[in-house]
């Protein structure tokens, strides 16, 4: 009955993941700015939770070990390392990749990136200090502790990481300096200047032809000799039509409301690809993308597990 | 135990740290020669910079990775010496696993600031390095020293005991030290540069915190560590 079970559960996992897959090219609408390359999230995002995930079952396992010394527990950390530090490097490849597509760059210490190669330098190191120490019970008592010691750090990776770029290319705006969600309004008969992290916007004229609405706003900014004019849009719906780009950057500006006969707007500058789940079809298939990559995860930690636990147990009893 | 008999012991451990660091002078004299030697090269290798906004960024930026790689040349040794000297096993008998790791702690953070304030002398002289509020630079540099010391001492411990040490401690201290040395490499440059404490303290508060998180930490894990 379990076999039969486990039988279903591999196939209905293999079935979903070619399901995903074909959504992610076929089903997945392109996103305007992206292109192609937004379809990418589909994997990068999910590999990205499930190292997380994984590194932090180590850390517990760790602790459970130093509570417990049974060798198990011990080679369900390192099992859980181990599917960690692969998806770790998908999540790390499909990020470059897209980076270099969208952005340009295949590395921009932005802080998630910085993140996620120290997560790879720490389990890197407790491989290499696993494979030096001889003694197997000394091994695993130092392994276990090095675990636990690494994941006290990993909060201040969080503190550091604004500071490390001056900015940072992830969709994300509470990363992103200076810039807060709601963005910031200009008014034509009050207070037409304003500040978007470093730049500097003043609201020159905002007025409707046809179905859009139009904003002309000033961008001065460090390291431009020239002003530049953006003129972000709204569509008759009020969603963002145009999203000029920064000049020299890869932000864009994006008018989030217009009252063309009060003067007002409100105007954000966002990240290329933020908003990108506000689609219905790609919200689903990100979702059910999450759900099978967290289970294929799953599926690899047990067979890696089973394996650990056998030569575990075989290590203990050659050692006695 | 009691606290005034752990700090007895500790004080002891320490003592006898500083006792045979004093005859011999193995550490000090090797890693203060690295230090010279790295400060030497790095200048001699960019020459006279020229003055610019991000000349206190290169200027911090190189102190520290001259600091870093002394650290990890001097801090290992407290306990590497234990297990090439086969004393370990006596310390184990005579102090309890905290005294060892709080004498050893002291006696890492000593020989760490007297690495820091000559790296710092030297920088100042021979990269020509500016400090422009001195006493924000000053505090900068003990509370890094302080997070460099908190991390690395349960990693020596670590290492000791295992077969490759000095490669081994360089590779397990790196990443998690990142978040301190970007911090005080940050700060710093804002030390170099004249800023005041409206934008110095915050990475003050960071390193503070990080010292301190990984300090109590190792309190936990060391004897798990010492064990035998």
């Amino acid at each position: 009955m379990a076999e039969r079970l486990a039988f279903t559960a591999k196939i209905s996992l293999g079935l979903a993941m070619s399901g995903i897959i074909y959504a992610m090219f076929l089903v997945v609408p392109q996103y305007v700015g992206l292109g192609e390359a937004g379809r990418i999230i589909i994997v990068h995002v999910p590999t990205a939770w499930v190292t997380s995930a994984a590194f932090a079952l180590s850390a517990v396992f760790s602790i459970v070990y130093l509570r417990t010394r049974s060798a198990l527990h011990d080679a369900s950390a390192v099992a859980a390392a181990e599917i960690g530090t692969l998806f770790c490097i998908f999540a790390t490849v499909t990020g470059s990749i897209f980076a270099e597509v969208v952005w340009g760059t295949f590395w921009n210490w932005d802080p998630r990136e910085t993140s996620i190669l120290v997560l790879l330098l720490v389990y890197a190191a407790y491989f290499a200090l696993r494979s030096s120490v001889d003694d197997i019970a000394r091994k695993r008592r130092l392994a276990a502790v090095y675990n636990i010691f690494a994941c006290v750090t990993m909060p201040f990776l969080l503190f550091v990481a604004p500071r490390v770029a001056d900015s940072t290319l992830h969709p994300n705006c509470a990363f992103l300096q200076g810039s807060k969600c709601e963005g910031i309004s200009l008014d034509l008969n009050g207070a037409k200047i304003g500040q978007l992290g470093d730049v500097v916007v003043e609201l020159k004229s905002v007025e409707t032809t046809g179905e859009l609405t139009q904003a002309r706003v000033e961008v001065r900014m460090p390291g431009l000799t020239q002003n530049a004019e953006l003129t972000p849009s709204l569509d008759a719906s009020g969603k963002p039509a145009d999203r000029p780009e920064f000049p020299g950057q890869s932000f864009r500006m994006v008018l989030i409301e217009a009252n063309p006969q009060a003067g007002t707007v409100r105007v954000n500058m966002q990240a290329p690809g933020t908003g990108l789940l506000s689609n219905q079809r790609t919200l689903w298939v990100f979702l059910a993308s999450n759900l099978t990559f967290g289970f294929l995860a799953l599926w690899l930690y047990r067979i890696r597990a089973t394996i650990l636990h056998v030569s575990a147990l075989v290590e203990t009893q050659e050692a006695h | 135990m009691s606290n005034k008999l752990l700090w007895r012991a500790t004080k002891a451990v320490f003592v006898r740290e500083m006792r045979s660091e004093l005859r011999s002078r193995q550490a000090l004299n090797a890693v203060a020669l690295f230090a010279v030697c790295s400060i030497v090269a790095v200048s001699l290798g960019l020459g006279p910079l020229n003055r610019s906004a991000e000349l206190p960024l290169i200027h911090a930026a190189l102190l520290w990775i001259v600091l870093l790689f002394a650290a990890f040349t001097a801090l290992s040794r407290v306990f590497v010496v234990e297990e090439e000297q086969r004393t370990a096993a006596a310390l184990r008998l005579a102090a309890p696993p905290h005294a060892v790791y709080l004498g050893k702690l002291l006696f890492n953070l000593v020989l760490l600031s007297a690495l820091t304030v000559l790296i710092a002398l030297l920088a100042i002289v021979l990269l020509r390095m500016q400090v422009k509020a001195p006493s924000i630079f000053a505090v900068m540099l003990a509370a890094g020293a302080l997070g460099l010391v908190s991390g690395t001492t349960l990693i020596a411990a670590i290492i000791a005991r295992s077969s490759s040490r000095s490669a081994l401690f360089a590779v397990l201290s790196f990443p998690l030290l990142i978040p301190m040395l970007v911090t005080a490499v940050r700060g710093t440059a804002l030390a170099l540069a004249g800023m005041g404490w409206d934008r110095c303290l915050a990475p003050v508060q960071t390193l503070l915190a990080y010292a301190v998180a990984l300090f109590i930490t190792s309190l936990f894990l060391f004897a798990t560590v010492w064990e035998d």
